[in-house]
């Protein structure tokens, strides 16, 4: 083994991670992204990392990379021109949608127009309908036609969707096959292929999505691989995916959907790595951005799945790592409501201009000021120096806001902070509510570039015991993706009761899941001893809509009164209540299968020290409540050995980030160079 | 009328005022409070009408009966519902009859202040060290509450007895246990007594979320910073909606529109509005009077007052200040009046189950009425229905006997600087559709089409959106099908110019064509060679259609959305070809 090496491409900063876990070497790169073309900044950041380091770009093994490549072409409108096929009677299913508006009182307000227009959606005379049974058949001519109208509409990409094509692909398949025979060179996404599930609509616009994306990932990840390839050779490159774990490039560029969450879910990766190495199997991950926040429940050790997502105003039904995005982070802005009450957010100042104290021309207060008043950020800026905190013009925007509300500066600096936390909590007690589980149960993990920051405060706020501040908060993403599994999911519909004659079902599907599951393992080059094999089956009372995932072990005997009481037991964990007696569903099964990679990698190994309690290197005021400024330590993190104990109130200053420490909270440095906090409540 | 007693004396001196951040904090946890029990239900009931469908609400109301914190995802038209309840069981009980523990349930209109009968309100005493500080309240409308059709929903039926089960304010739950009585009584009364079952144990959890989440925030903050909080929060809510009616040049607006139908006869039902902004008599407050519109019809489109009360604070809302909580500030600050015993204020035992259908088309005539005054946030007018379809009969594959019941969208009306949404819920209304794949699998139907109906948005600068096609054939056996339609007789009018928009309609497809059918079809059986089509209305256009961009007429042509023939009819600036 060697090196491995983690490139994660966000908005502002590309961050690199190699580790070698022979050396017991991790090497941390940080660069200004480029977002016209973002592999001129992974190169280039793979030529200074090696530099840097005295690395050999061709001693790496592995490369994972997390791109917002795919997120980004949505925002800004620049997928492909899809053309559409979809079944007669149902050309405006993908305008129509759910027939729903964003937001009920707002007049004005409209979901985004869909990303193929009325004329290039194309109807075709077929029909299949419940149980796969065919009522009108496709027929030669039927495809001829409506292949000829789709070529003449000119399209770099293809979607097909038809209904029920997930019982039966076989229309699908015509038409794929006649549209590749016609238009060679034009990707072409099938429903079928691209998510086989129930419910057409959302199926429709996440095959849409797919195909809009198709040309842009092609280009981009060509322009990747060429480059990684002349930079550090045949290099596999595996590209992280929403659902956290990581696909090879091909498959990518077949499915490039499955992409547009790749970044956060490579950071939670990330944190369950440091979650194992601290001892801590449940947690909440918080990763405090400029504009959001993004949390995820881990439950031992284990994230949550999710299979439908919103991207950019359009449903996307695909597993991806159960994050949810809470809209507050150190940009927020704080204003005053036409009733008179402090607000923070959700409008942020972003990285441009940023937060008035950025002196970016940045004018409004932002959470970042407030810190800076508050003395909580230093008005050094992060510890390398380079961009200096304009204290003078954080308090000259927080003297405004602070006359509008009749309070000091400091209390409305206070109130800042104190409401942008109160909106995280909020948001994490919902997301609580929703998945069923109690914060006070569980650890805190906090990263981020203004996680560590806040971290102790939503703690508090949650009745949480303990947070987990890891070694590099800032660079978590690209260190996930050196740990990060690589994933599959694959899935077939079952729709039958959970009574004995499952088994019959089951098996026979299961026996094709298993095929596909060990043609993937060969074909991604994973080792007999890496390979992870997980089954569930999704199940629901009858009349529900709403599937619960159960785990089940497809070796051991059929047991039904164990799948019963597990899913009576998840359906309780779920909504807080069982129903013995109600009919029991089963919709369809799953395989999770999954190939491990540098599962006992460790990344911030320290020194074992003597213990007692770090230098400060200086001392200044800070802001804690409204009862006055406290003389607080501040301490360099980079010079902490393993053992060494800190108590607020305390700041913990390093390049990435910054950690607040309550009085009364209690951290201890661990050997891999975490922190754990311990909350006073 | 005079200003509501938190503005005129306010319970707490200037030195106890909290803070505009103290405040605000406070305010986010009574939110998340509501918020939290909303998922809670959602997440934790049967049926798809409540999970999939959200056709649910939440909020806190205090014992005063004021609507302190609303979940922001409820159904506009629950809001006033969830204070009727309440409000009857303040009138019902003295303060000292209430303990922890209650849960209190109901439906009616008449003697619980409800909208109609499928929408069952719970309510529940929430006690800090013995004190009464709120009532944790939802609703959920259950997919049948029993009566003379599935559904309970149906047209045919002229009183509230054969609506469904009539539930007074009686207690479900004493001391945290179930009244077994009540509940076995409730349930016999409904069809699927299992799901609905379900869908009230999903109420009861939300309720007795709520309470804990109250006792915390309690703990937290203590009950008197919670009551001032109260206080302040509907002052400051009532100052900026009066600041928002302010807007609004004084003056008197009138405007008036019609019903097609109740499906007994009355037809052209009118409802008249006359709005009046900047008297002084009335503080800043503005005033709504209904007077002069329909007395009560024999069909189910009479309203309830709350029902009326919730469909006006909607459009005030939605015109003069979207992000207003709708808490008791607001509906202090906007004056309902409407003859009793008219079609919007329904005396018992006026039917009222289709009340939606009224409420969208008071909510049509109330953004008339202010168009002239705001022209900015003025529309067309839309859809202005809740155009239901029901099919329901005996699957010939399980040999179930099923029901479907759907609301169909339509056109959203043309606005200042932008066209009316195609195919879409309107105004009160927002609820999903069902996927076609799950109505086919559900059920033994075939879903032929689902699709816009072209030229049916009314021309103008910017025009209206179009309405929505669905056409439905029954499958190895003959359906019986029932439906509602509204504007499938009076178009959806356009203003300050804007041409008025496609009227909706039902029709009976078979070999030897397309009949139209009723506006409120009866029971009507369907055979497998026969399928019904719907079509809903669409929605009228804003401005003059010589003032529509060419740009905009060619995506009309392109998209086909329009035929050649009704651009050149309805835009001098199209050249004959």
């Amino acid at each position: 083994m060697s090196w491995t090496l983690g490139i994660d491409v966000g908005g502002t900063f590309t961050d690199l991670c190699a580790h070698n876990p022979d050396e017991g070497r991790t090497c941390y790169h940080k660069r200004p992204s480029t977002p016209h073309n973002p592999s001129q900044a992974i190169l280039a950041g793979i030529m200074e990392l090696c530099e840097k380091f005295g690395l050999d770009p061709m001693a790496f093994d592995r490369i994972a990379h997390g791109t917002t490549v795919a997120t980004n072409a949505l925002i800004e409108n620049k997928g492909g021109r899809v053309s559409l096929i979809v079944t007669k009677g149902f050309r405006d299913l993908l305008e129509i949608g759910r027939q729903v508006r964003p937001e009920i009182y707002d007049l004005q307000k409209d979901f985004p127009m869909p990303l193929v227009p009325r004329e290039r959606r194309f109807e075709v005379t077929e029909r299949i309908t419940r149980g796969g049974r065919i009522v009108t058949p496709l027929g030669a001519e039927e495809i001829a036609r409506v292949v000829t109208e789709v070529a003449a509409s000119k399209p770099d990409a293809v979607a097909v969707c038809l209904l029920f094509s997930h019982l039966d692909p076989s229309h699908e398949q015509a038409l794929g096959a006649a549209l590749k025979a016609a238009m060679p060179g034009v990707p072409v996404s099938l429903s079928s292929e691209v998510r086989p599930e129930f419910r057409e609509y959302e199926r429709l616009s996440t095959t849409v999505l797919n195909a809009c994306l198709q040309p842009v990932l092609d280009a981009y990840l060509e322009s990747l691989e060429t480059g990684v390839r002349d930079l550090a050779g045949e290099t596999p490159l595996g590209i992280n995916q929403s659902s956290g774990g990581l696909i090879t490039a091909a498959r990518a560029r077949e499915f490039p959907i499955r992409t547009a969450l790749s970044g956060p879910a490579a950071g939670v990766a990330g944190a369950v790595h440091e979650l194992k190495a601290a001892g801590e199997p449940a947690a909440i991950s918080l990763d405090i951005g400029g504009t959001s926040s993004d949390v995820a429940l881990i439950w031992e050790y284990q994230t949550r799945t999710v299979n439908e997502r919103w991207v950019e105003g359009y449903p996307v039904r695909m597993p991806s790592v159960d994050i949810d995005a809470i809209g507050a982070g150190g940009g927020s802005i704080a204003w005053v409501d036409s009733d008179g009450l402090l607000k923070v957010g959700p409008q942020s100042a972003g990285a441009f201009p940023g937060p008035a104290c950025y002196d970016r021309g940045g004018d409004l207060p932002t959470v970042s000021d407030a810190n800076v008043i508050l003395g909580r950020l230093s008005s050094r800026g992060l510890l390398a120096g380079d961009m200096p905190m304009r204290r003078d013009l954080a308090e000259a925007v927080v003297t405004d806001l602070a006359e509008k509300i009749g309070l000091s500066h400091i209390w409305t600096a206070l109130g800042i902070i104190d409401i942008a936390v109160v909106n995280m909590v909020r948001g994490i007690r919902a997301i609580s509510v929703e998945k069923g589980y109690d914060p006070r149960n569980l650890t805190l993990i906090a990263y981020g570039g203004a996680g560590p920051l806040h971290a102790s405060a939503v703690a508090r706020a949650l009745s949480i015991p303990r947070v987990v501040v890891p070694p590099h908060p800032g660079i978590l993403c690209a260190q996930g993706l050196i740990v990060a599994d690589q994933l599959e999911h694959f899935v077939r519909p079952l729709h039958c009761a959970l009574d004995a004659s499952l088994p019959d079902r089951l098996m026979p599907a299961w026996a094709v899941l298993s095929a596909e599951a060990d043609g993937w393992f060969t074909s991604q080059e994973v080792r007999t001893e890496g390979r992870v094999i997980r089954a569930r089956l999704d199940m629901r009372y009858a009349g529900q809509n709403f599937e619960i995932p159960v785990a089940f072990d497809p070796e051991a005997p059929f047991d039904l009164g164990a799948l019963r009481d597990a899913f009576s037991e998840a359906h309780r964990q779920t909504y807080g209540f069982d129903n013995k007696t109600a009919e029991i569903e089963v919709t369809s099964v799953q395989l999770a299968a999954s190939g491990r990679h540098n599962a006992a990698a460790r990344f911030g190994m320290l020194e074992a020290g003597e213990g007692g309690v770090p230098d400060p290197f200086e001392r200044r005021d800070v802001w804690f409540d409204r009862s006055g400024a406290v003389d607080t330590p501040v301490y360099d993190r980079t010079g902490f050995q393993a053992g060494q104990e800190i108590a607020g109130p305390a700041i913990i200053e390093q390049l990435d980030t910054t950690t607040v420490l309550f009085p009364g909270d209690h951290a201890r440095v661990t050997e891999d160079a975490s922190l754990i906090i311990e909350i006073d409540q | 009328m005079t200003a509501p007693d938190y503005i005129t004396s306010p319970v707490f001196a200037d030195a106890s005022e909290l803070d505009a951040v103290t405040l605000e904090i406070i305010l986010s946890g009574l939110r998340s409070v509501a918020d939290e029990t909303y998922i809670a239900l959602m997440k934790s009931a049967f049926s798809t009408n409540i999970k999939e469908r959200n056709d649910h609400s939440t909020a806190l109301i205090d014992p005063k009966g004021r609507m302190i914190s609303l979940c922001e995802r409820s159904q506009p038209i629950h809001l006033s519902s969830m204070l009727g309840l309440t409000g009857a069981l303040l009138r019902k009980y003295p303060l000292d009859a209430f303990r922890p523990g209650d849960v209190f349930i109901s439906n009616d209109p008449y003697v619980a202040d409800g909208s109609h009968l499928p929408d069952v309100n719970f309510s529940m005493p929430v006690f800090v060290d013995g004190k009464l500080l709120c009532f944790m309240c939802n609703i959920a409308h259950h997919a049948d509450i029993g009566g003379m059709a599935p559904g309970s929903m149906s047209g045919g039926m002229t009183e509230i007895y054969q609506e469904g089960l009539r539930i007074p304010p009686v207690r479900l739950l004493t001391d945290y246990r179930v009244n077994e009585d009540i509940f076995d009584l409730v349930l016999l009364n409904a069809r699927v007594p299992e799901e609905r079952r379900g869908d009230y144990n999903a109420q009861i959890a939300a309720c007795r979320l709520g309470e804990r989440r109250i006792h915390e925030l309690a703990e937290r903050h203590g009950i008197s910073a919670l009551e001032q909080a109260f206080e302040q929060i509907l002052a400051r809510t009532y100052t900026r909606m009066t600041d928002a009616i302010s807007q609004i040049p004084p003056g008197r607006y009138v405007f008036e529109d019609v019903m097609d139908d109740d499906g007994f006869g009355a037809m052209n039902i009118p409802i008249r509005l006359a709005v009046t902004v900047g008297d002084p008599a009335h503080e800043g407050r503005i005033q709504c009077d209904f007077e002069g519109s329909n007395p009560m019809v024999r069909g189910n489109i009479n309203v309830p007052f709350r029902a009326l009360q919730s469909s006006v604070v909607y459009a005030m809302r939605a015109l003069l200040d979207p992000n207003i909580p709708s808490n008791q500030g607001m509906l202090d600050a906007i004056e309902i009046e409407a003859p009793e015993g008219s079609m919007l204020r329904a005396a018992f035992p006026a039917a009222v189950a289709g009340r939606a259908n009224t409420c969208q088309r008071v909510i049509d005539v109330v953004l008339g009425a202010l168009a002239p005054a705001l022209p900015d946030k003025a529309v067309g007018a839309a859809n202005g229905a809740n155009t239901m379809v029901v099919f329901s009969g005996r699957d010939p594959e399980t040999g179930k006997d099923y029901v479907y019941l759907e609301t169909v969208g339509g056109g959203f009306g043309g606005r200042a600087a932008k066209d009316g949404k195609d195919g879409v819920q309107v105004h009160l209304i927002n609820t999903s559709n069902l996927p076609v794949e799950a109505i086919e699998t559900e059920y033994p139907l075939l879903v032929e089409s689902y699709e816009f109906v072209e030229n049916s948005g009314g021309a103008g600068m910017y025009r209206g959106g179009l309405g929505l096609r669905r056409t439905i054939r029954p499958v190895g056996h003959t359906a019986v099908f029932t439906g509602q339609g509204e504007r499938f007789l009076n178009a959806p009018w356009g203003v300050f110019g804007g041409a008025e928009g496609g009227k909706g309609g039902f029709f009976l497809d078979s070999d030897a064509g397309r009949q139209p059918m009723d506006t409120k079809p009866g029971l009507t059986g369907v055979s497998p060679e026969q399928a019904v089509t719907v079509e809903t209305a669409g929605a009228g256009g804003y401005g003059a259609p010589e003032q529509r961009d060419a740009l905009a007429i060619e995506g009309d042509r392109t998209s086909g959305k329009y035929t050649a023939d009704y651009l050149r009819a309805h835009y001098p600036q199209v050249k004959e070809a």
